[in-house]
């Protein structure tokens, strides 16, 4: 295994993946089709892709249900590996005790749960009704992650894309972390053979007039700007999902040359989100997928893409030293 | 017809853009507001639906096909208070690409940054913006870098405010005002920071050439077009090349 260096070189982290066991009196978590109770991808085959691939450090986003007990898996991989790992954990829907159960999460997991995935954000669907950020469902969240410093890890649908601006306007000291090429997808989700989501949705995202906000298209060193909001990084992964060709997924590259000229590598997260890449493409082929989508990849840019800007901004234990890497982009 | 000032000629060399006050006023302005919202609330549930299935962006809503939809639109393209402008501006060799529609719903971020629309070894690119609301600075104006449509201008800096923009104007303006500019310059929508969404309409021209010469594009609208100058206009016939004078 790779122990994380310190001061040198820079870690590689893997800022999203899903681990879970199968369901169990130890493990409970929730079942479905695609998530049946014998199916799991244990934290051990993961470390083994870890080790494989000289990555240091990784995300790892609950997944199987949002109540406390769901995240039991999730708590024993962080107690088993708390120099490797950190979590995202899930809020119940209509959870009345938003706050709390963060509190929980984070308590639980000795502060390895640094924040939570928020999907439906509860906002008015017409973009012609005003949004008063105080009324929507996820506004204790958002205030909690405000009031304790935690990340709100962010994979909208379509139909709340036009409230995150307010959001982020709302709360702009709170960190957040866009997933998933800043895709907001709509509500055509399915499970493809290999066992991977998928969602048809148009890529460039069309949602990215609200999220994003800058031109993109025919020229493209027209797409002339920074992005506004500096509490905002983008994770590059889930390419297998809304991408309507085989790796290296090559229609999806002009738009993530538009992320790279409006964030900078030092607001972009390389992620694989394993193990749905586990075996179509790959883990290795996702290792090496910055490499393919953008030739010109500097070495700054490189470590900052591969795991510096999560080490920073996401703030990993393991990777505090002198460096200054904790400091923000 | 409209016909440049010196000084609106002087606007269009150096600055590269040209606004028209009330170009559109009284019983017209009132009329096109009134066919807009027509026409917006017969396509809003269909916009509606696309904005949740992700297909079409929140961020600002177009009325589909709008000339179809009112033959009081397909007459703006030709407008007496613009054309003048516009074929003086292409040296009589107008034509029409193609209509928005647009209505931008209040938000803190501007759908789009500055940005240019066609590079410049593009012909000769034109676009004139009608509000169809009273338009302050803070409520989605339009907005224009003047002098950046010139080649040797810049370089402009990438910047996450618009506001921070160096040398930009804002072009607010009363309802049926309009701007005329070129589209080698840098522009952009301002943020919305209102209440209210605000109506425009944006018509898109170009100097015609072989490239975009296509009978097709309007031929649904062959009937409106009876003068020469107008399926000149449509690309339903070619413009004529421009006569060289041997010296």
């Amino acid at each position: 295994m790779n122990a994380p260096a310190s001061p040198n070189p820079p870690p590689r982290i893997d800022a999203h993946l899903h681990v879970f066991a199968k369901a169990s009196a130890e493990f409970p978590r929730e079942v479905s089709d695609h998530l049946p109770a014998e199916r799991e991808a244990p934290v051990e085959r993961f470390l083994e892709r870890m080790g494989s691939h000289d990555i240091d450090g990784a995300v790892l986003v609950q997944i199987g249900g949002t109540s406390l007990q769901h995240h039991a898996y999730l708590l024993h991989c962080l107690r088993q590996h708390p120099e490797r790992f950190l979590g995202i954990g899930l809020v119940p829907p209509r959870c009345e005790d938003a706050s709390g159960h963060m509190d929980r999460l984070v308590e639980a997991s000795d502060g390895r749960i640094i924040g939570v995935r928020l999907g439906a954000l509860g906002g008015p669907a017409d973009p012609f009704d005003a949004v008063d950020v105080r009324q929507l469902p996820v506004y204790p969240i958002w205030e909690h992650a405000a009031k304790k410093d935690l990340v709100i890890w962010l994979y909208p649908r379509a139909v709340d894309a036009h409230v995150i601006p307010h959001l982020f306007e709302a709360f702009p000291q709170v960190r957040v972390v866009f997933n998933h090429l800043m895709v907001c997808p709509g509500p055509k989700f399915w499970w493809d053979d290999k066992g991977r989501p998928q969602a048809d949705v148009p890529m460039p995202p069309e949602t990215r007039y609200s999220t994003m906000g800058l031109k993109i298209g025919r020229i493209l060193y027209n797409t002339r700007g920074h992005y506004p909001y500096p509490n905002v990084c983008v994770k590059l992964s889930g390419h297998y999902a809304f991408s309507k060709q085989p790796y290296p997924y090559e229609d999806l590259v002009g738009w993530q040359q538009s992320l790279r000229m409006v964030f900078g590598c030092e607001r972009l997260m390389w992620a694989t989100d394993f193990p749905w890449i586990d075996v179509d493409p790959g883990y290795d082929k996702l290792v090496g997928l910055p490499q393919r989508t953008f030739a010109d990849l500097t070495a700054h840019e490189t470590e900052q893409l591969m795991g510096r800007t999560a080490a920073q901004f996401l703030r990993f234990p393991a990777f505090r030293d002198s460096s200054g890497w904790l400091t923000p982009p | 017809m409209s016909s440049p000032t010196s000084e609106q000629w002087r606007q269009w060399r150096e600055e590269g853009v040209v606004p028209l006050p009330d170009a559109l006023t009284g019983a017209s302005l009132a009329t096109v507001q009134q066919s807009f919202d027509a026409a917006a609330e017969k396509a809003r549930p269909a916009w509606l639906e696309a904005v949740a299935a992700g297909t079409l962006p929140a961020a600002f809503f177009d009325i589909p096909q709008p000339l179809a939809q009112d033959p009081l639109f397909f007459d703006l393209v030709d407008h007496a208070g613009w054309y003048g402008h516009l074929r003086a501006f292409t040296d009589e060799r107008v034509t029409f690409i193609q209509p928005q529609f647009r209505t931008v719903p209040p938000s803190p971020l501007s759908y789009v940054g500055w940005h240019y629309d066609v590079p410049r070894h593009n012909p000769l690119h034109l676009k004139v913006q009608i509000y169809l609301d009273d338009v302050s600075r803070d409520e989605g104006a339009f907005a224009y870098v003047p002098g950046s449509h010139l080649a040797d201008s810049g370089p402009y800096p990438l910047v996450g405010d618009l506001a921070a923009m160096p040398g930009h104007h804002v072009y607010g303006g009363r309802a049926g005002s309009a701007v005329l500019f070129n589209s080698y310059g840098l522009h952009t929508s301002m943020v919305n920071r209102s209440r209210r969404p605000r109506r425009s309409i944006i018509l898109i021209y170009e100097v015609g050439t072989a490239a975009t010469f296509d009978p097709r594009v309007y031929a649904g609208f062959d009937d409106r077009c009876v003068t020469p100058e107008r399926r000149q206009l449509f690309r339903l016939e070619p413009r004529p090349e421009p006569v060289v004078t041997a010296v």
